[in-house]
């Protein structure tokens, strides 16, 4: 018996060990990461070395201050978000798209310039582009074939080095050397981007066979899309990778040289948190004249929508990107202080639509008979309110085109125009009449329709886990039930889904008839970019189409007119063209938009901040519902108070 | 005791090969899901790209970084002769972290709730178990039902639960997170209180779960061993209850340690659903999105994680059983 | 036999978990007999209805006759149902705050209230220091008490199908009752409706039957293929039993759930149905049955009845079955309850991380659940989304284990003879 019991006791003390084994690296662990912000700190008081007077004041400040925080961010200094950053950082490269920091580094229309910036910000709700870097509004030369602009005086980078037009330069000559996103984007566009003087930029367009810009529009869009990074940091960045593209992507760049107010603080498996940068240029009376108001910008890491909406009803989110779910519960049963940029349903401002696609060479699906009874037959209104919780326009509100909600984009065509090609949906008889013209009726009497023959049956599908474009492909199944045409589910995983569907090299295999995919937000291109990638037939034949018409539409006359517009400066013309653009669509129904998304979802509590943007709040330009840190919406940082307790 | 070498060494031999043959299965599990991890990190890449030639490029660069390209057996040897050089890789889906960092990031916090939740919910189920054998009348009548039923909610209803009446409702308990949603790692007061506070709700919704299973496998071997000849025995030379108590417990607890050391391959498992409810880091959700992204070194890494922690549990409490057991020293005679 | 069964039902917790049980089977069976409606048929136009009886507003108007009762308390309560205490101090505050002297202010008076607040709201004043929210509840709070206190009927009117115009059809007076039967269209919710406005009662019922027939089949499963190693690695030993142990510690140190989540998710969506998850599920969680199995035939083999019986020559099939099996048979039923369990469970567990059948073929228990958490009813206070279904996966695994342990009660003695 003693034995068992010596044993039973030796048991006990592996568990021990085992428990204090897992107990003794905590220590460890964490002070490997407190660590990284005293780095910061070495080496920050390393770049005072060689400063400007004013620097050195400045920089030695945070570090008491940061002293007695290094623990506890304090609520009233801290702005907190969700929706962004999934999963942990990866690091801080702003040429890398696989740094996955969604706080610091997104490129795009409404690029995030919290801690890398544009020349220009752009703003979705009046379609303008504002100078951030840039001094004054840029200006085409007379050809429309390039762009000068000028940079603020006052622009610094953190070392306190100004930014020059070398480095716009440098940072473009970077990304198309390395093969970058934004190189291989842009550089079918963009032919140089030159510095004239230390403050003077010009973009010059590539030109086409008749000498003309091959597209202003995306020339323009560049100087709102992508971030100007630092000539000497790069260089030293190149350097140490010796040159080579992939180490230079995967090059974590913990030592980046930035320009924005935010900057790197703390990260780890559950949260980042950006830090103001008390010396930022901004506060020059060029730009802002002050500092934005919240001192760290913090997001915590959630594992799904679900935690993520606990916390912003608990107040632990002052800022919420993310589909929260019949959010007007939070305010309207339980009287939190959480409210969205509208009052009522869609309670944001729609930006892009995301679309059914038909697979152009299934049988059946080659006429349009067909495609438009499914399309006129969806129950719209039950996608909306159910799959979105009514967060989308109805199409009552907004009829279908190819433009968002934004006034802007529904000003560029003629409503009244197309009004006969409308549908709103649930349109079972309509649906059924323009069959049987068609002459696709159910001929073997099974209550399924057939077209030479053969029964119509088609496979919907979206990836799996994607809630709301499941309930929606659900709701375009169940309508085709009703109009004798066969559609089954299906929701393979996204890893597979994307691969099937972006390979347009290839017709689409079975299973893919109609599928869900979606469509550009907003943008300084927009609404050409969408439609361009929505029905451009250019698109077709690429092994990896990441950019639309993946059921592969071709149509003659859509591309000459996608090929007309960017170059078209006439508004009266251009309207023209969209009107007719759109007229093809509603009539051909390549593919159908199935509800209308924000750009970005929107939704904030006043429990600690308040003085975010809403519709009417009287701001000029007016600040759009983008979180406080995408283009133009970045303003709103600079609005933000306590509220008072 | 030669016996016991020979017994000791078969042993060892097993869980050798067990180990290589699992090691392979790791291997080769992943890669046989269908899809491309790579294209993925190329989607992510190539965002935006319009010329197909640069989308190929990206494309080739990375299935040769990765060694997707090769074929399979290749690939094998490959990852064999990094893993004995410590290198395990990098991960798909975070490129370009490694795979070592990215486990090394979260195995603590799984680890760290998952022992001590085990630990207590078995120390409790046995206790319990132990008691309504023992007791028997209401409280085996009462208390263990209760028990039980709690126990019978599934993992996340329990999560779920727990986060509404105690979290959301009463606001007793911080809903997500490992720590203060408003605080920095370090090594004081303040933040040590936040992990223990933020540490309570996923840590119970483990526990109370675990506590049933072990109970009614206690109160079984206890009855089993109240019943046993050696206690009848034992009552009739008149030796006092309290040390035949004493004997039937230890003797009922062996199989249940046993069942602690299968309950750590469990483990990853039982945390993910705690993991996801309450956004608490750690090995679980890892797992699940290194499978949602394909991310086969990744799954490889952690899968070989949990089998070692599994094999050696096993293997040192096999050994001590042939120390121990009676019958198992029996069986090594034949 | 009869003797066993009269003893397993004098046992307290068989019968309870017994009960139990059957009156969930019962409920399966019965109930889509009385309620004929679809199961995943979308009724609702919106997300999560609350639980309660709907009654069509068309109908209620259209009902062949209207009741006119006089009850004193209407007005009164018509209007708490708008206005609610604390909006009344909300409104206050906001007087008091624009300048209204705060004696003047007599909130229990309905009347003088709502002609005071008429007399001083503005919907656009922001106050020092209000947030935005708060500016937006008091225009919701103006917009609800919009002809609160009004006496007149309201009138219903009818679209002119060939002028488009206007016509009143006719009045609804504030004294107008309908008796419920006569309304032509009535439908109990009792337990409301889900995200994609389903009616959840029904689908719930729809799912238990579903979620009970996963675990019938992957206990089945399990238990199976636990049996038959176990049997063979127990009785036959030797070289046997060290290749069976092997496999079982091979799949014991991947655990099964993560071949399970790894299999899930390569089987892909599109071929998951209820019976592939459930099979997938019965394949990866037979260890522990070997495991148990084995153990039990190891203590058995060398007992004198089978070691007779291998000195009369028999085979090994045959001491299996006779001897064998008959000995560990109870043991097994109560195995198989376990995996029946465990395996509704394993199913409730895949479908929470999205990797449960496709969803929209049948309900099951795991894919109500899942689709509760995606549309986040937890903190919606949409309760019965998600309560009623964990309450009857608890319940069902609850029920058997219960029976497990009242079978345990009648068995051991046997096998410890």
């Amino acid at each position: 018996m003693k034995s068992r019991l010596s044993a039973v006791l030796s048991l006990v003390v592996v568990a021990a060990m085992l428990l204090s084994a897992c107990a003794a690296p905590t220590p460890q662990v964490i002070e490997k990461v407190v660590e990284k912000p005293v780095e910061k700190v070495v080496q920050q008081t390393v770049v005072v070395e060689k400063p400007v007077e004013k620097q050195v004041v400045v920089t030695v400040t945070p570090a008491p201050t940061k002293a007695p925080d290094a623990t506890t961010l304090p609520r009233n200094e801290t702005l907190y978000f969700n929706g962004f950053q999934w999963g942990p950082v990866v690091g801080w490269n702003p040429y890398s798209n696989s740094m996955n920091n969604a706080m610091a580094i997104a490129q795009g229309s409404n690029a995030r310039v919290t801690m890398f910036e544009t020349p220009y910000l752009y703003n979705m709700l009046d379609g303008k582009q504002y100078p951030l870097l840039a001094d004054g509004d840029y200006k085409w030369n007379d050809a429309r074939t390039e762009i000068t602009f000028k940079l603020k005086k006052a622009a610094r980078w953190s070392d306190g080095t100004p930014v020059t037009a070398e480095d716009v330069a440098y940072t473009w000559a970077t990304h198309v050397k390395y093969n970058t996103g934004v190189g291989a984007g842009y550089k079918d566009y963009i032919e140089t981007v030159q510095a004239v003087d230390p403050q003077t930029v010009v973009i010059k367009a590539k030109l086409n066979a008749q000498g003309k810009a091959v597209n202003p529009l995306v020339v323009a869009d560049y100087v709102s899309s992508n971030y100007v990074l630092q000539k000497a940091w790069t260089q030293k960045l190149e350097q140490r990778n010796g040159n080579d593209a992939t180490k230079l992507l995967a090059d974590t760049a913990e030592d980046v040289v930035y320009s924005g107010p935010y900057h790197k603080f703390f990260t780890d498996d559950t949260k980042v948190v950006l830090i103001r940068n008390d010396n930022y240029w901004g506060k020059d009376p060029s730009m802002w004249g002050k500092l934005p108001a919240p001192k760290y910008l913090a997001h915590t890491i959630f594992k799904d929508n679900a935690a993520g909406s606990v916390a912003l009803a608990q107040g632990e989110v002052d800022v919420s990107q993310q589909f929260n779910s019949n959010i007007q519960v939070l305010w309207e049963n339980y009287g939190l202080p959480v409210s969205t940029y509208l009052p009522k349903p869609p309670y944001g401002i729609g930006a892009s639509l995301p679309t059914a696609f038909y697979n152009l060479k299934a049988h059946g699906l080659d006429q349009v008979a067909v495609r438009k009874a499914i399309a006129i037959a969806v129950d719209y209104p039950a996608i909306i309110a159910n799959a979105m919780t009514n967060q989308s326009a109805t199409f009552e509100q907004v009829p279908r085109s190819l433009m968002n909600p934004t006034p802007a984009e529904q000003a560029m065509y003629d409503r009244e125009a197309v009004k006969d090609l409308q549908w709103t949906g649930n349109d079972i008889e309509g649906a059924k009449k323009l069959l049987d013209e068609a002459g696709i009726k159910d001929t073997d009497g099974d209550g399924w329709r057939e077209y030479q023959g053969k029964k119509l049956s088609y496979v919907a599908t979206c990836p799996n886990g994607w809630s709301d474009w499941q309930a929606a492909i659900e709701i375009v199944a169940a309508a085709g039930k009703k109009i004798g045409i066969d559609i089954t589910t299906n929701y393979p995983e996204w890893s597979v889904y994307q691969t099937v569907v972006t390979k347009s090299d290839a017709p689409l295999p079975v299973g893919y008839d109609i599928f869900m995919m979606w469509s550009a937000g907003t943008g300084p291109t927009m609404p050409w970019g969408r439609i361009n990638n929505l029905l451009n037939s250019k698109w077709i034949g690429l092994s990896s189409n990441w950019i639309g018409n993946w059921g592969q539409y071709k149509n003659p006359r859509v591309d000459e007119l996608l090929e007309a517009i960017p170059a078209e400066t006439d508004p009266a013309k251009l309207k023209a063209m969209y009107t007719e653009l759109v007229k093809i669509y509603l009539t051909d129904v390549p593919s159908f938009t199935l509800m209308y998304r924000p750009e970005l979802f929107h939704a904030v509590n006043e429990s600690v901040w308040t003085g975010f943007p809403y519709q009417g709040d009287g701001t000029n330009p007016p600040v759009p519902p983008l979180n406080l840190i995408n283009g133009w919406s970045i303003a709103g940082l600079y609005n933000l108070k306590l509220v008072k307790k | 005791m030669k016996g016991y070498r020979k017994y000791f060494l078969t042993k060892l031999a097993w869980f050798a090969i067990t180990f290589v043959f699992a090691f392979v299965l790791n291997f080769t599990l992943p890669r046989l899901m269908p899809g491309d991890p790579v294209a993925a990190i190329v989607a992510r890449q190539a965002q935006g790209i319009s010329n197909p030639i640069g989308v190929q490029a990206i494309y080739q660069q990375y299935t040769e970084l990765f060694g997707t390209n090769k074929p399979i057996i290749e690939q094998f040897f490959i990852y064999v002769k990094n893993v004995l050089g410590g290198d395990f890789g990098f991960s798909f889906s975070q490129y370009p972290r490694t795979v070592v960092d990215v486990i090394r990031a979260s195995i603590l916090w799984t680890v760290c709730l998952q022992f001590p939740a085990i630990i207590v919910g078995w120390l409790i189920g046995n206790t319990l178990g132990a008691l309504a054998a023992y007791l028997k009348g209401g409280f085996d009548k009462v208390l263990m039902p209760i028990s039980i039923f709690v126990s019978n909610f599934p993992a996340f209803g329990m999560a779920v639960i727990l986060m509404v009446i105690f979290g959301v409702t009463l606001k007793w308990f911080p809903t997500s997170g490992g720590y203060g949603y408003d605080l920095i790692p370090s090594f004081d007061w303040k933040f040590i209180r936040s992990v223990i506070v933020h540490y309570q709700l996923p840590f119970w919704s483990i526990v109370l779960i675990a506590i049933g299973g072990q109970a009614i496998g206690m109160r079984a071997m206890s009855i089993y061993e109240l019943n046993a000849d050696y206690v009848k025995y034992s009552r009739f030379m008149g030796i006092k209850d309290s040390t035949i108590v004493r004997y039937v417990f230890r003797n009922a607890m062996l199989p249940q340690i046993t069942g602690l050391a299968l309950s750590i391959g469990t483990m990853v498992g039982g945390a993910l659903v705690a993991e996801i409810v309450f956004s608490y880091p750690g090995l679980g959700t890892t797992l699940l999105t290194a499978v949602m992204g394909q991310d086969y070194p990744l799954i490889s890494f952690a899968t070989l994680i949990i089998t070692i922690m599994v094999l050696s549990a096993t293997f040192i409490i096999e050994i001590l059983y042939g120390v121990i057991d009676p019958r198992i020293k029996a069986a090594q005679a034949e | 036999m009869r003797h066993t069964l009269r003893q397993i039902f004098r046992s307290g917790k068989f019968v309870v978990g017994f009960s139990i049980f059957m009156m969930i089977l019962l409920i399966v069976i019965v109930y889509p007999l009385v309620v004929t409606h679809p199961p995943l048929e979308i009724i609702g136009q919106g997300t999560f209805f609350p639980p309660g009886i709907y009654v069509s507003t068309y109908d209620a108007i259209n009902a062949p006759t209207t009741y006119m009762l006089n009850l004193t308390d209407a007005a009164a309560k018509r209007v708490a149902n708008k206005l609610k205490n604390e909006d009344r101090l909300a409104m206050k505050e906001w007087m008091v705050a624009a300048g209204v002297p705060e004696s003047e202010i007599d909130i229990a008076d309905t009347e003088s209230l709502l002609t005071l607040w008429k007399r001083h709201y503005d919907p656009n004043k922001r106050m020092e220091g209000m947030t935005f929210a708060r500016l937006r509840y008091y225009q919701r709070v103006n917009a609800a008490i919009e002809g609160l206190l009004s006496t007149e009927a309201a009138i219903i009117a009818a679209k002119n199908r060939e002028t488009g115009a206007l016509e009143e059809v006719s009045a609804v007076k504030q004294t107008d009752y309908v008796n419920i039967s006569e309304v032509a269209n009535v439908r109990v919710l009792a337990l409301g409706t889900d995200n994609f406005g389903r009616d959840v009662l029904t689908e719930l019922v729809r799912a238990t039957g579903v979620s009970l027939q996963i675990g019938f089949v992957a206990g089945l499963i399990a238990t199976l293929i636990g049996l038959t190693l176990g049997l063979l690695a127990g009785y036959i030993g030797g070289l046997v039993d060290d290749v069976i142990m092997f496999f079982t510690n091979l799949f014991t140190v991947i655990p099964g759930f993560v071949l399970l989540i790894l299999i899930s998710f390569s089987i892909g969506q599109d071929k998951r149905g209820a019976f592939t998850i459930a099979t997938v599920i019965g394949l990866t969680s037979w260890v522990w049955t070997t495991r148990a199995v084995r153990a039990q035939v190891m203590s058995l083999r060398n007992r004198d009845h089978v070691n007779l019986s291998k000195l009369s020559g028999h085979s090994i099939p045959y001491i299996i079955l006779t001897d064998i099996l008959p000995y560990i048979a109870s043991y097994v039923v109560m195995a198989l309850i376990l995996q029946i369990s465990s395996g509704i469970l394993a199913e409730a567990g895949l479908s929470i991380l999205g990797l449960g059948p496709r969803t929209t073929e049948v309900p099951t228990l795991g894919l109500m659940m899942n689709w509760a958490m995606i549309y986040q009813a937890p903190i919606l206070g949409k309760w019965w989304a998600y309560l009623p279904v964990l309450v009857t996966i608890a319940l069902i695994t609850f029920s058997m284990n219960l029976m497990n342990t009242g079978l345990d009660q009648v068995f051991n003695p046997a096998l410890r003879d």
